[in-house]
C-alpha cells in the first residue's frame, strides 16, 4: 500500500471540526500548534484506553523509510456504548490524519480529523454512518 | 459532514416534558402552556428489600448551566425555546475551528461521539440554569474568608509556577486522580457523564464513569466518621425520607474543592425517581466559610446505556509524560540559544 509522509501547513479547505467540550487536558501544552502535520498511512494498531485512544500508523517517509506514529484520539468509553469494538476498525486499513506534533518532537501527534481513502472522515462514534441518528437507550439495546 | 440535528419532540414528548419538569421543579414553567391530561400514576419500583428502587445507568449530560446566564431573565424555557438552545449548543459543539490555533489543537469529539448531543442527556428539564435558590439563579456572593481563600490559592498557584514545571502543578483531573462528575455533588463532565446506581442491604452505590470513582453510601443509620478522617470525596451517609434518597456528606479534605468551597463544606443530596426514565437530583452546599448563604441546584438525570466500560485512567494517560517532555525540551532549546548568544 502506498504511503507518504506530508508534513505541511494546514491549508484551506480541510474540514475542521470544533471541540467545545471539556478536555481531560491542554491539549496545548502537550502538542505544538506550530507543527500541523497531514500524516498518511495505515493503522498497525488502535489502543481503547482512557483517557484517550491512541492510533498507531506506519508511515513511509519521502526517502522509503517506515516509521511508525502515535497518534491521539478520543476517550473509547462512547463508543462501546454504542457497540464499537477494537475490531471495528481493521488494522491494515488507510487513514490520512490531520494532526498537531507533540512539542517533544517524538512521532507523536493529536489527530484533528481522520479521514478515509475516500475523502469521508472517520466517524466511529456510529456504525451507521455520519448521518446516523444519535445513539440513545431507545436505540441501542 | 453534516452537523447532527436533534430529533424535534413529539406532542407526547411536549406533554412528558411540561409534566416532568413541573413534577421536577415543585413549580410551573412561567410560560406553561395548558396542562395536558393526567397521565396514569406513576409508582416508584421497590426493592427486594422495600427500598425505593434507584438502580440503573443514568446520565445528568444536560445543556443546562449551573448559573443563569445575565442575559436570561426567567426560571424556565418554553419547549420552543429549549429546542432552540438545544439546537444551537449542539451545532457549536459540532462547529468548525480555525486551522493553526489553539483551539484546533485537539481531537474532534464529534468523531468519537462524544458531543453531548450524541448519546443521551436531559431532555425533560426546561430551567434556565441548575441553580434554584437563590432564585436568581446564580451563586450567592463569596465571604471575606472565601474571597481570602480564593486570593491564597491564586497565589500559591503563582508561587509554584508553571503547570508544565512539574507534575505537582498540573490539575488534578490530568493527573487522573479525581474529576467533576465524581462529586459530591455529581455534576455532568462534558462527556461520559454516566452513573451506575446499585442498591444492596443497607448500601447504596453510585459507580462515576469520569474517572471509574465509587461512592459508598451507608443507608443503615451508622455512625459518621470522626472529623479528623478526610476524604477525597468525604464522608456520605444516606437515609430515607419517603422515596428519596437523602445523603448527607461531610469531611472532604480540600483537595478537592468545589468552586472554591472549603474542607468544611456539607452537601445534601436528593435523589427521587420522577418516572421510569428520571431521576430527580438535588443538592444544597452549606459552607458558611465560603458562600454568604447555603444554596441550592437541581441537575436531573436521564436513563443512559450500560454498562459502563472502566475508565481506567492511568493507563493510558501519557499526556503527563509528553506533556512534561516537550516542556524540558523546550527549556533545553531556551538554554542552548542563551548560552549561544552569551558564547556570541
Amino acid at each position: 500500500m502506498r504511503t507518504k509522509l506530508i508534513i505541511a501547513a494546514v491549508g484551506v479547505g480541510l474540514v475542521m471540526t470544533a471541540v467545545a467540550a471539556q478536555a481531560h487536558h491542554a491539549f496545548s501544552s502537550e502538542f505544538d500548534v506550530k507543527k500541523p502535520l497531514v500524516l498518511k498511512g495505515t493503522l498497525v494498531k488502535w489502543e481503547m484506553i482512557n483517557p484517550h485512544s491512541w492510533f498507531h500508523i506506519e508511515v513511509k517517509n519521502p526517502n522509503g523509510e517506515v516509521v511508525e506514529w502515535m497518534v491521539e484520539g478520543g476517550s473509547p468509553n462512547s463508543l462501546i456504548r454504542v457497540g464499537v469494538t477494537k475490531y471495528t476498525l481493521q488494522i491494515g486499513m488507510e487513514l490520512t490524519i490531520e494532526a498537531y506534533q507533540a512539542k517533544d518532537a517524538s512521532n507523536t501527534a493529536v489527530g484533528r480529523n481522520f479521514v478515509l481513502p475516500n475523502g469521508k472522515r472517520l466517524f466511529v462514534g456510529s456504525a451507521g454512518g455520519p448521518d446516523a441518528p444519535p445513539a440513545t437507550p431507545d436505540t441501542v439495546k | 459532514m453534516k452537523h447532527r440535528t436533534l430529533a424535534s419532540f413529539g406532542v407526547l414528548m411536549i406533554a412528558a416534558v411540561s409534566l416532568a419538569s413541573a413534577v421536577i421543579a415543585g413549580q410551573s414553567p412561567s410560560a406553561a402552556k395548558p396542562a395536558a391530561p393526567a397521565a396514569k400514576k406513576w409508582t416508584a419500583p421497590r426493592t427486594p428489600d422495600g427500598q425505593p428502587d434507584l438502580q440503573g445507568y443514568w446520565t445528568n449530560s444536560t445543556y443546562v448551566p449551573l448559573e443563569r446566564g445575565n442575559n436570561v431573565t426567567k426560571a424556565f424555557y418554553t419547549e420552543e425555546e429549549f429546542a432552540k438552545v438545544i439546537k444551537e449548543a449542539a451545532a457549536r459543539e459540532a462547529e468548525q475551528t480555525e486551522p493553526g490555533t489553539i483551539a484546533d489543537v485537539h481531537y474532534d469529539f464529534t468523531q468519537f461521539g462524544l458531543d453531548r448531543s450524541q448519546s443521551a442527556f436531559v431532555k425533560n428539564d426546561l430551567r434556565t440554569s441548575m441553580i434554584i435558590d437563590p432564585p436568581n439563579g446564580k451563586m450567592p456572593p463569596l465571604t471575606p474568608e472565601g474571597q481570602k481563600r480564593a486570593a491564597d490559592r491564586a497565589a500559591e498557584r503563582r508561587r509554584a509556577g508553571a503547570t508544565t514545571d512539574a507534575v505537582q502543578n498540573m490539575p488534578i483531573g490530568t493527573r487522573c486522580l479525581i474529576m467533576a462528575g465524581s462529586g459530591p455533588p455529581m455534576m455532568n463532565a462534558g462527556y461520559n457523564s454516566n452513573y451506575h446506581i446499585v442498591q444492596g442491604q443497607g448500601y447504596v452505590m453510585i459507580l462515576v464513569e469520569m474517572i471509574h470513582d465509587v461512592r459508598i453510601i451507608p443507608t443503615d443509620n451508622r455512625a459518621a466518621l470522626p472529623e479528623n478522617m478526610r476524604q477525597w470525596m468525604g464522608d456520605s451517609r444516606g437515609h430515607w425520607e419517603g422515596d428519596t434518597l437523602v445523603i448527607e456528606t461531610t469531611n472532604l479534605n480540600g483537595k478537592n474543592p468545589y468552586r472554591g468551597s472549603s474542607e468544611k463544606m456539607k452537601i445534601t443530596e436528593r435523589i427521587a425517581r420522577v418516572d421510569a426514565n428520571t431521576l430527580s437530583y438535588k443538592f444544597t452546599i452549606d459552607d458558611p466559610g465560603t458562600w454568604t448563604q447555603p444554596w441550592t441546584a437541581e441537575a436531573p438525570m436521564t436513563k443512559s446505556i450500560g454498562p459502563i466500560f472502566e475508565h481506567a485512567c492511568h493507563e493510558g494517560n501519557y499526556g503527563v509524560r509528553n506533556t512534561l517532555a516537550g516542556a524540558r525540551l523546550e527549556d533545553r532549546k531556551a538554554a542552548e540559544a542563551a548560552a549561544k548568544k552569551t558564547s556570541n
